[in-house]
């Protein structure tokens, strides 16, 4: 009998996922799919030829070239440099702001505002403050006591990469810390309040109670953050048309923009967006592994 | 089995008929799809002159599609590349290119257009102006515009910093480091006032003509070298290298755009580098400064010991019809297209556009037109940009050349010598 | 709530909320910046030392913004339009991703962690890879320029998917098994066991939807070819269209297009900070 009850579970377990499956069979799988084919082909967005099956040979071609690794290279100094910030401050932010007695919705409202604009006035506004003569300088001038000196925001390899960081950064920050407060909210105060009577100290029981109960959570938001930055692309996209040197912040995803728009190369551009899936399946997966975000209970 | 073959055959014509009933007989009411980038005075003519045609020919009705300039080539290669373009479309000649190099845009209908014959059609340009989209014989475009770039000055910046604006505006690229330095104000390191700065991401039109000044080229003129002339490549990056913040400080791709700023009139560039239609941008966005004429258009730069005058180059938007359309419609294409281009004379008194026809060229319009002429005179001794189905890779090579000079203090050497291997292979791709 | 009770956690308390006060100024400086240049002439806005009070209000910005460079009032059709994709999204969104996750979290069937990862998956597909065969998808369901066309390819996401599920993950067990017990259908429990409880983070995941579709720019700039039926975020760059730039009118369109999101957030966070009673009162 218990068999038959499993099997009927099993059965609306199915019925609840079907329609999703099928939405993303059609929107996702589909598309990727072709997407792969057209990476083996040496296919040109214009072209109305049969383009020539390749083979492999795109592939081969990225892994030997430079300008691919470059990107490679600023992709992983962009994600680095910005999921672990994320994750830290937002994990801390949303702590603090649930400790506060009063004004928790006004924080909330302050650190969740840049998701209001849109993102192309995000760019606009920022290519302001950090023209030469915008306030970053100003800021940063007067907050060390000197005058006039140009750091170059948006025109050194090496300010580029972090003005894109800070953008970033700036953007995602609140969006990170309501997900945060939400999983906070679904801790049970029991829990607090039995350890309140046990004596431990609120940064005791954040380290005792709060992380290992946030874990879900927390891989969520890792996993999350960590993939918003290996896909980021308007933030270099607006900054290298704004006149910022392209190399230093050439993304895979501005590459295949490129490469597939630009230089209408769309069998390479494919090629170069299979390796980027393939490259964030195989952080997901370590990530889910190694967070076991999965295994939670009271 | 008879019967069983009859209802398979009498369902395939009923699916083929089904197939081809959105298609419509040969004088069914038809839409014809007009993809454009956005321009606030254009779209107000063109929606008249479509109001006019749809009058003219009943049955036809004409959708006009906007979007941002930058948008557009996106869009157009997403909608080509599914098979689903729009009837025509205008867009820059460097890009237009790649949809005649792959046969996806149709030659004109000459007739359809409004000429008596395809002779008259080419009688009627400028010559040399339709070579770009002429290939094997055919023509595959009808210009809207044909623009080069001259220097707008600001003689209130002028006089503020003690110069004559008509004595001492810059002949030379030498005179220009020297009017700016006497231009720039500067807190620090920060410009607070620039005298002239560049259109950084446009170097095909605006860097290779210094180039070419001195003797340079961009690709030879066999079309199997690129990056021509060492010398002069040299000079124009050294050029560059003093021009940015690690040299004189005169100016860098990262302040606000030149051209952008001019119209405010507020006192922080002097110089910006546009076209004919920025006259038309600055009486809307400062009626003030506009009218006050203290505003002037200047030649293009030449250096000093130029080997030959070379103007800015100039760039095109052509018309263009999508070949996949039933040959009908392409004909209602251009018709429309000719229609609209009929009135040259709106086009440059409203939106500040040259159609470079013969007649427009000599008409009194054209030659009333504040500081036409300057244009025109530069024009004479200029061509047209590069373009090719790599023109954009192209044009970002340079680029990277000129950031790795003035941002990342490469040496000229050193930067040249990567452009040319890079520039060769992709030239060598094709 | 948390108490602090000692001198020293007193101390403590005030410096991380002083500490959260200045982080969150930094964060609005930005916005802040946004707000008073919407009110200055473009020439103002790239004034150096920025000036924080703008010299009276340049009503023209608004004006500009609202009539369009056009003169056609189309902003206000595509606010309207932005409002129904968003709303629409925002529902299928939320009641899709919330039956999956549930189906995902509390049912044992074979392959059903296959079918999450591959559901994952989906988040990791770069959008410029599929931009092409997803507009061929929709050249052949003939839903260019309609909302279906614009809401279809966002009915759900993974993210809600995988919000919803990890959340439910920590939901006791016990609670649906006794309602099985007691007789109860399975949708009957999912709907008013399951979901009621769900309302904190369904709040979270409506805000961040609609959010995200509010700011979606490339699939509406592919599929919306009438002016009609175009969003916001299209109408904003159009605006900034190249030739066309007036900082001070790009300023006041961003800020009458983030209004309705102020809205949204300032109304569903009561929802964020009580779901610790949510959950607690289903103890009792």
């Amino acid at each position: 009998m218990r068999g038959g009850i499993e099997r009927k579970m099993a059965r609306w377990g199915v019925a609840f996922v079907m329609p999703a499956i099928v939405f993303f069979t059609l929107f996702s799988f589909y598309p990727i799919v072709s997407a792969f084919l057209t990476s083996l082909t040496s296919r040109k967005i214009l072209s109305l030829l049969k383009p020539d099956f390749v083979g492999f040979r795109n592939y081969g071609y990225l892994l030997s070239s430079s300008d691919f690794w470059n990107s490679i290279r600023a992709t992983a100094v962009f994600t680095l440099g910005t999921f672990i910030p994320l994750l830290i401050f937002s994990l801390v932010i949303a702590f603090f702001i649930t400790g506060m007695k009063r004004g928790q919705r006004s924080m909330q409202l302050a650190y969740y505002s840049p998701a209001i604009l849109s993102s192309v006035v995000a760019a606009v506004i920022w290519l302001s403050i950090l023209d030469p003569r915008g306030l970053a300088n100003q800021f940063l001038n007067t907050l060390l006591g000197i005058q006039g000196v140009d750091h170059h925001w948006l025109a050194s390899s090496v300010m580029v990469q972090f003005s894109t960081i800070l953008v970033y950064f700036w953007k995602y920050i609140g969006y990170f810390v309501i997900i945060f407060i939400t999983g906070l909210a679904s801790i049970p105060p029991s829990v607090y309040e039995a350890a309140t009577i046990d004596g431990a100290s609120r940064w005791q029981s954040f380290g005792r109670i709060t992380l290992p109960l946030l874990r879900p959570t927390i891989a969520f938001v890792s996993i999350m953050s960590m993939l918003q930055c290996l896909k980021t692309f308007s933030t270099q996209y607006l900054f290298t048309q704004s006149g910022a040197p392209g190399a230093p912040i050439n993304v895979i995803t501005l590459n295949i923009y490129n490469t597939g728009i630009r230089d209408h190369l769309i069998g390479r551009a494919s090629a170069m967006s299979i390796i980027l899936f393939v490259i964030m399946l195989g952080f997901t997966a370590v990530q889910l592994r190694v967070s076991g975000g999965d295994k939670v209970s009271y | 089995m008879k019967r069983l073959l009859l209802l398979v055959f009498c369902l395939s014509i009923m699916g083929a008929l089904w197939a081809t009933g959105t298609t419509e007989g040969d004088d069914g009411p038809i839409t014809i799809k007009f993809w454009t980038h956005e321009d606030p005075a254009r779209t107000e003519i063109e929606e008249r002159y479509i109001q006019e045609f749809e009058a003219a020919n009943p049955g036809v009705t004409v959708e006009r599609v906007t979007n941002s300039s930058k948008k557009v080539p996106e869009l157009l290669l997403t909608a080509f590349a599914a098979n689903e373009g729009p009837h025509f479309f205008n867009t820059q000649i460097e890009d237009g290119y790649a949809y005649i190099a792959n046969g996806r845009v149709a030659p004109i209908d000459a007739q359809a257009a409004g000429f008596t014959s395809d002779s008259a059609l080419i009688n009627a340009y400028v010559d040399g102006v339709l070579d770009p989209v002429s290939v094997g014989g055919d023509v595959y475009g009808l210009p809207l515009e044909l623009t080069n770039w001259a220097i707008y000055l600001n003689k209130r910046i002028f006089r503020d910093a003690g110069l004559d604006p008509d004595a001492d505006y810059p002949r030379t690229w030498e005179d220009m480091v020297e009017v700016s330095e006497a231009i720039a104000i500067r807190d620090g390191q920060i410009l607070t006032r620039r005298g002239y700065d560049f259109r950084y991401p446009y170097y095909l039109v605006s860097l290779i003509p210094m180039v070419e000044q001195l003797g340079g080229q961009l690709i030879s003129d066999d079309g199997q070298t690129a990056i021509v002339g060492d010398e002069a490549w040299l000079k124009v990056l050294t050029f560059m290298q003093q021009w940015g913040p690690n040299g004189m400080n005169l100016g860098s791709p990262t302040y606000t755009n030149a051209r952008k700023t001019f119209n405010q009139d507020n006192n922080d560039i002097a110089m910006a580098l546009s076209g004919l239609y920025q006259a038309g941008r600055i009486r809307n966005d400062n009626q003030e400064f506009y009218d006050s004429g203290d505003w002037m258009v200047i030649p293009y730069p030449q250096f000093e010991d130029a080997v030959k005058e070379v103007g800015a180059l100039y760039y095109g938007h052509y018309y263009m019809v999508n070949i996949q359309v039933p040959e009908r419609e392409q004909k209602m294409a251009w018709k429309l297209i000719g229609y609209m281009l009929s009135h040259p004379e709106e086009y440059l008194d409203r939106v500040g556009l040259t159609q470079p026809t013969k007649a427009l060229m000599a008409s009194k319009t054209f030659l009333s037109t504040p500081y036409a002429d300057v244009f025109a005179a530069d024009m004479e001794r200029s061509h047209i940009v590069y373009y090719a189905e790599d023109s954009a890779r192209m044009q970002e090579l340079v680029k990277e050349a000129v950031e790795a000079v003035m941002l990342s203090g490469e040496s000229p050497e050193k930067a040249l010598a990567s452009l040319k291997v890079k520039a060769q292979e992709l030239l060598d791709q094709q | 709530m948390y108490t602090p009770v000692t001198p020293v956690q007193k101390i403590a308390h005030y410096l991380v909320v002083t500490l959260l006060i200045i982080g969150a100024a930094a964060v609005l400086v930005p916005i802040v910046f946004m707000i008073t240049a919407s009110a200055m002439p473009a020439g103002d806005i790239l004034a150096m030392p920025y000036r924080w009070i703008p010299r009276g209000f340049h009503v023209e910005n608004f004006v500009r913004a609202i009539r369009g460079n056009d003169a056609s009032f189309i902003f206000l059709r595509n606010l309207l339009n932005s409002f129904i994709v968003a709303s629409v999204v925002t529902l299928t969104t939320v009641l899709l991703s919330s039956i999956t996750g549930y189906g995902l979290a509390k049912f044992k069937f074979r392959g059903r962690y296959l079918v999450f990862l591959m559901i994952m998956a989906t988040m990791m597909i770069p959008f410029e890879a599929i931009m092409i065969p997803l507009y061929l998808v929709a050249v052949q369901l003939h839903i260019q320029n309609s909302y279906v066309g614009l809401t279809l390819p966002f009915l759900v996401n993974a993210f809600g998917v995988f919000l919803m599920r990890q959340y439910l993950l920590t939901y006791p067990q016990e609670y649906l098994d006794a309602a099985r017990i007691d007789g109860a259908g399975e949708i009957w429990i999912f709907r008013t066991v399951v979901l009621p409880n769900c309302i904190p983070v369904i709040a979270t995941l409506s805000v961040i939807t609609f959010r995200t579709q509010w700011d979606t720019l490339l699939w509406p700039l592919l599929i919306s070819q009438s002016e009609k039926m175009k969003t916001v975020p299209l109408y904003i760059v159009k605006f900034a269209a190249e030739k066309y730039t007036d900082e001070g009118a790009m300023m006041a369109v961003a800020l009458l297009a983030s209004i309705p999101v102020v809205i949204l957030f300032l109304t569903m966070s009561k929802y964020f900070i009580g779901g610790a009673a949510v959950y607690s009162s289903r103890k009792g």
